[in-house]
């Protein structure tokens, strides 16, 4: 199956996230209009995502994007975890 | 350091966009001097952000039917709709070693000389964290960077006179199926310059370069054949295919 989610940071960006699913997280893309440093860390954000189970909770989703060492500007590990939630739901 | 200050030059949006992979890498390298440069486009166009997806943010029918080139930036941030003579582009390649390390400070630094220039000359405008210029009426402008490890690009639009009106036929937040209190938001949100001033668009550049000097100092001078070169050729395989603008 495939959703879409989206967060729009209060005063910041709008991050979506597309997934592909079963009872796992397969595959997901990230776009917006945030800042990421260095941008190639994009491919990271996605695949912290991937691999979950389709139930993961939030908290374990945002653990997971945290782990990626990257700058997140505009938008936060939380911000990407809701939305990918909202994907999946 | 020795600002170069380049104040010329019409390119096409890939070339332009070409141009700041160009410089930025150039600067990293140590191969060039800290500049500075006005942009002058030739046609209208759509720079869209780097993370961005291209069917979000454009009207794709429209701005295929209408020819306007849809060019992804090496940076992140939003789309703009832009036209050669109503916004004003400019872009710093600035060593890293000049530049705050918090990403929020630095936007405010670097937009710091833009805001007293403007001020100079009697627009109302302000920093507004994060990387947008802001009157009272709505956004003027707003700027995006990015970092190699010792260069920073800042990149700056302005609205002059931009045509909103179109820019809602072109940008996807003009679209039907959004509610009209977002295009109305959408719409307020834009404030342009020539609302508020009588200066020419050469007037307000004139202005901002010399708002420049006064805080970095730099002397006028031309991009060389070589990055001139690389950045036709990085156009041509880079920022005019879909392979990258289309990629999202």
């Amino acid at each position: 199956m495939d959703g879409t989610g989206s967060v729009k940071v209060p005063d910041g960006k709008l991050v979506r996230v597309h997934a592909t699913y079963d009872d796992r997280i397969e595959s997901v893309r990230i776009t917006g209009d945030f800042f990421l440093e260095p941008p190639e860390a994009l491919a990271d954000l996605e695949a912290a995502l991937e691999g979950h189970p389709v139930d993961a909770s939030e908290d374990d989703l945002r653990e997971a994007v945290e782990g990626v060492e990257a700058q997140l500007i505009g938008f936060d590990a939380g911000d990407l975890a809701a939305a990918t939630v909202e994907a999946v739901r | 350091m020795n600002w170069r200050i380049v104040n010329e030059g019409t390119y096409s949006e890939p070339v332009q966009q070409a141009l700041e992979e160009v410089l930025t890498d150039r600067l990293d390298r140590g191969e060039m001097d800290p500049t500075f440069r006005v942009w002058y486009r030739d046609r209208r166009a759509v720079p869209m952000g780097r993370f961005q997806a291209y069917a979000d943010e454009v009207a794709v029918d429209y701005v295929e039917e209408h020819d306007i080139d849809v060019v992804r930036r090496i940076t992140g941030g939003g789309a703009m709709y832009v036209e050669p003579g109503t916004v004003i582009t400019y872009s710093m390649y600035v060593p890293r070693s000049e530049v705050p390390d918090d990403v929020e400070e630095s936007y405010a630094t670097l937009d710091r000389w833009v805001i007293d220039g403007l001020q100079e000359i009697g627009l109302d405008v302000e920093h507004e964290p994060l990387n947008d210029i802001s009157h009272p009426d709505g956004k003027i402008g707003g700027s995006a960077q990015l970092r190699t490890g010792d260069a920073v690009l800042h990149h700056t639009t302005m609205s002059y006179d931009l045509d909103t009106e179109e820019m809602l036929r072109v940008l996807r937040i003009g679209e039907d199926k959004i509610s009209d209190k977002a295009v109305k938001s959408a719409e307020k949100r834009v404030a342009v310059m020539r609302d508020y001033l009588d200066d020419t668009r050469e007037e307000v550049i004139d202005a901002l370069i010399d708002a420049f000097r006064d805080s970095y100092g730099g002397t006028a001078g031309s991009l060389t054949d070589e990055e001139l070169s690389e950045a036709y050729e990085l156009a041509e395989a880079k920022y005019a295919t879909d392979e990258w603008n289309k990629k999202l």
